[in-house]
């Protein structure tokens, strides 16, 4: 058996855990695991309307920061 | 039971018949308050929330809400609101009335549809919600009247409190977790490849190879996971004590150094399994001490919580509220039937009873008129009075107490942990042996590079896994069997504690005994019809009446109310009722007497009159009674050689009465609630570990101080606050209880102790001996840690059949 598949099984499983583990970190900082509940039932409020409010929202926020700090 | 007519309420979804309802064009409404909630979602186009809520059934908006404009004073955003980095306003708010998903929607799409409001988020769970804002767009009364206005209502916490912080705590430890717990199981299959090449034959290149893939995986744990130990390395050499984070560290970091040396060299065998198992583990065993760690009670947010800010004064003949401390000495406060008292005073108008149990543990209520005395901490039963005020808040004899409680709590001693003190010694001679093995090895004619080996493989074969996992382990499966039977331990430390207690100070009212009147005797002179009786008891406040009224409760099933015609409650005296031509009295001697009623009864207990046109026909004889198992546990505290004190506000008589009849002989009594802690105080001069029972706020003092503090559930708010564990069921049978647990949890900490210790007795001669193979340290490891997991479960499962 030639080692470079060894290393190439070996690298590729932990650079592809790597990045899971990541994303775990991630979420968890996130706050994704903060409030099951909350993000199980968002599901079941989203649509058009959610994304175009989000979308406002962001908007709303970039108005008053620049409001707040005249740059 | 549903009504043939009932109708849903559009907004809240409640029953009620149709005749009450308010109608308004398609729809029906139980209350304005729901009215307003309905026009005001479908003018702000936000209606789609009932297709979003379905049935589930609100709570109708209630409209007595004080005034917001408090929550934009300077002294509230001081306290409440933070700014942030970007220069917004924050605050936490707990939302009260989420009763679904559909809720917590709401409450965020019409905040966010505010102008100012940057973000809020609602969290389903704790209903708690984090709130930014422009504070020069919108302010925080506000926010508050938006939530209100839509049928919720929202009071601030003060979020940089121990909760905020643990729970950040709490989630630094996932994170290094997640990494070690990854890096670990990963490693794991890679050492099965070595350790099967070690038996077999492996080429170099090859071992290289794993060897890389293992330093690679170890490098993230050491530095990420493993900083904790280092801190706690440092921290610990700073203040020249030598604890288990300098052995993990110094163990962990020596053989990751050395392994890396193994590596590039070549030739030999490579420990960067071990490097992570032992961080992870370690790691995990601290973790659970952080899951159970109290966070530490911040006496402002005790006062905070519990005491109201405003009351309301009589002012030129008008009542306005005021804010409590703004009240001055002389002014007039008015107190109705059912509310707390906050300040001290002498009444002027009105006379009523008091229930004074939770300041002197005095358990009959008191019967107090024009010039007696009101003590703040108090709780009026069915006085409506008014009073003028002798001290202001801040020198009132319930602040004096909370200001007292802030002095007391510091004073609690610190028992150390049987696990902490061995470490100390555990990590010093191990790593004098891993010294001592180094120095023997090399000047005996060896190489450098294998005596450095032998001394490190001792701190790695000495691994403090097991002596890490003892103890929080057996704290872990202590508290579960605590919360099964309904004890609540706020700190896994305290079953330590608690297991050395050697003196038992118990308050009478409350918590040997019931804390209220229950009927103890019943003399009929003539048959009546018991609905009439069980009625009559049924409106009325006063504890004697309600001990009647529960007693026929369980005496007879399925008693229906009759309806009076006329209801009277008269204060300290009792209740009059009339139905056709009948008149009911119930109450005590004077209501009879001032009727004209002749009753020779006479007994030392408190005694219900029941009469039916000027004829009594019965007598109640009520009396705080005796828990169930009182006795019991007397008897078992005397065999566990556990002394029992027992200390009352309450008169000598009564103090007395109890004692004989539970059977106990330390009986102290007109106790002040300083007494109590001086007391204690003395107690702990003597060398002695106390655990103080209580319930009331006459206790708080001697439970900040005690080095246990043990609260019967249904305790007032504050003295739940300041104890240490919680007795929810109020039995005097979990008191039992939470003795047997402790001691059982103590005598399994000192085996799981042990049996690490024998292990590395073990091993670690083999060690120093140059014995150990990778494979043997590997399984030694894990093989520890399983026996004292092991260990804790099997008396888990030996209590629970029991």
């Amino acid at each position: 058996m030639d080692s470079w598949l060894i290393v190439m099984m070996l690298g590729g499983s932990i650079f592809l855990g790597g990045l899971a583990l990541l994303a775990f970190l991630w979420a968890v900082k996130n706050g994704q695991f903060d409030d099951e509940e909350k993000f199980l039932n968002a599901v079941k409020y989203d649509g058009e309307d959610e994304l175009n409010d989000a979308v406002n929202l962001e908007r709303k926020k970039e108005k008053l920061k620049r409001g707040y700090r005249p740059e | 039971m549903k009504l043939s007519n009932s109708i849903a309420c559009s907004h809240c979804h409640l029953e009620f018949s149709k005749d009450v309802m308010i109608k308004d064009g398609e729809r029906y409404f139980c209350c304005n308050g729901c009215k307003g909630v309905y026009h005001l979602l479908s003018d702000e186009g936000l209606d789609s929330f009932y297709a979003k809520a379905g049935n589930v059934k609100l709570s109708p908006p209630t409209e007595q809400y004080e005034d917001s404009s408090n929550f934009n004073s300077p002294a509230f955003y001081d306290r409440f609101v933070k700014v942030n980095s970007d220069g917004f306003s924050e605050v936490s708010l707990i939302i009260e009335g989420i009763h679904c998903s559909a809720c917590v929607w709401l409450n965020e799409k019409a905040l966010h549809k505010m102008d100012g409001i940057i973000e809020a988020s609602i969290n389903f769970t704790n209903n708690k919600a984090s709130i930014v804002w422009s504070d020069d767009t919108v302010k925080l009364s506000q926010i508050i009247d938006m939530i209100r206005a839509i049928g919720y209502n929202a009071y601030p916490y003060d979020s940089s409190l121990q909760e905020a912080h643990a729970n950040k705590e709490r989630k630094d430890y996932y994170l290094r977790m997640a990494v070690a717990i990854f890096a670990s199981m990963n490693i794991m299959w890679i050492a099965v490849a070595q350790y099967a090449g070690y038996f077999s034959g492996m080429a170099q290149d090859m071992k290289t190879i794993l060897n890389i893939a293992e330093g690679i995986l170890a490098t993230p744990v050491l530095f990420y996971s493993g900083w904790i130990f280092f801190r706690g390395a440092y921290y610990g050499m700073k203040t020249k004590v030598v604890n288990m984070d300098i052995l993990v560290a110094t163990g962990a970091s020596l053989t990751y150094v050395y392994s890396i040396y193994i590596t590039l060299m070549k030739s030999g065998e490579a420990y960067f399994d071990s490097v992570s198992m032992i961080i992870t583990f370690v790691l995990i065993g601290k973790f659970l001490e952080v899951l159970s760690k109290k966070s530490v009670a911040d006496s402002l947010d005790i006062i905070g919580k519990h005491i109201p800010s405003e009351v309301n004064l009589l002012k030129e003949g008008k009542v306005v509220s005021c804010k409590l401390v703004d009240v001055g000495v002389g002014e007039i406060v008015v107190v109705s039937s059912g509310e707390k008292v906050f300040l001290d005073g002498e009444i002027i108008k009105g006379s009523g009873s008091f229930d004074e149990s939770n300041l002197t543990g005095e358990s009959r209520p008191i019967y107090k008129n024009i010039g007696d005395v009101i003590i703040s901490g108090t709780v009026s039963i069915d006085a409506d009075v008014q009073f003028r005020t002798s001290k202001d808040f801040e020198h009132s004899t319930l602040s004096n107490l909370v200001q007292l409680l802030e002095n007391a709590i510091g004073k609690k001693p610190k028992i150390e942990q049987l696990a902490n003190k061995l470490s100390e010694y555990f990590s010093s001679v191990i790593l004098l042996l891993s010294f001592i093995t180094f120095a023997v090895w090399w000047f005996w004619p060896h190489d450098f590079e294998i005596a450095f080996m032998v001394g490190v493989s001792v701190i790695v074969i000495a691994c403090p896994c097991a002596l890490a996992l003892a103890t929080p382990v057996a704290t872990l499966v202590g508290l579960s069997l605590g919360v099964k039977r309904g004890i609540l331990f706020k700190e896994a430390a305290q079953l330590e504690t608690m297991a050395k207690v050697d003196t038992l100070v118990l308050d009478k009212t409350g918590t040997i005994t019931v804390g209220k009147p229950q009927v103890v005797n019943e003399i009929i002179f003539s048959e009546f019809d018991k609905e009439l009786l069980y009625s009559l008891t049924k409106s009325s406040k006063h504890p004697v009446s309600h001990g009647v009224f529960e007693y026929l409760e369980t005496l007879e099933e399925g008693l229906s109310v009759v309806e009076f015609d006329e209801f009277v409650q008269l204060p300290a005296l009792g209740v009059l009722a009339t139905k056709d031509s009948f008149t009911l009295l119930g109450g005590n001697y004077r209501l009879m007497q001032e009727n004209g009623i002749e009753v020779e009864y006479t007994s030392d207990k408190t005694l219900f009159y029941f009469a039916i046109n000027q004829k009594i026909l019965a007598i109640y004889e009520l009396d705080d009674k005796i828990k169930e198992g009182a006795l019991a546990l007397i008897e078992d505290l005397k065999k566990r050689n556990i002394e029992t004190i027992m200390l009352t506000g309450d008169n000598e008589n009564a103090a007395l009465r109890v004692a004989k009849t539970i059977g106990l002989k330390n009986v102290y009594w007109e106790q002040t609630p300083e007494d109590k802690a001086n007391f204690i105080s003395k107690l702990h001069e003597q060398k002695r570990t106390v655990v103080m029972v209580g319930d009331g706020v006459n206790d708080i003092l001697a439970l900040a101080i005690a080095d246990i503090g043990i609260v019967m559930g249904s305790g007032s708010d504050i003295a739940v606050d300041v104890g240490d564990v919680l007795l929810l069921n109020d039995s005097l049978l979990s008191l039992g209880d939470t003795f047997k647990i402790s001691r059982t949890t103590y005598g399994l900490i000192k085996q799981n102790l042990g049996i690490s210790l024998v292990y590395n007795a073990i091993t670690i001669p083999l060690a120093m001996g140059g014995y150990i193979i990778p494979l043997i340290a590997a399984i030694s490891m894990s093989l520890s840690s399983l026996l004292v997991v092991g260990n804790s479960m099997r008396i888990k499962i030996k209590w629970n059949k029991g």
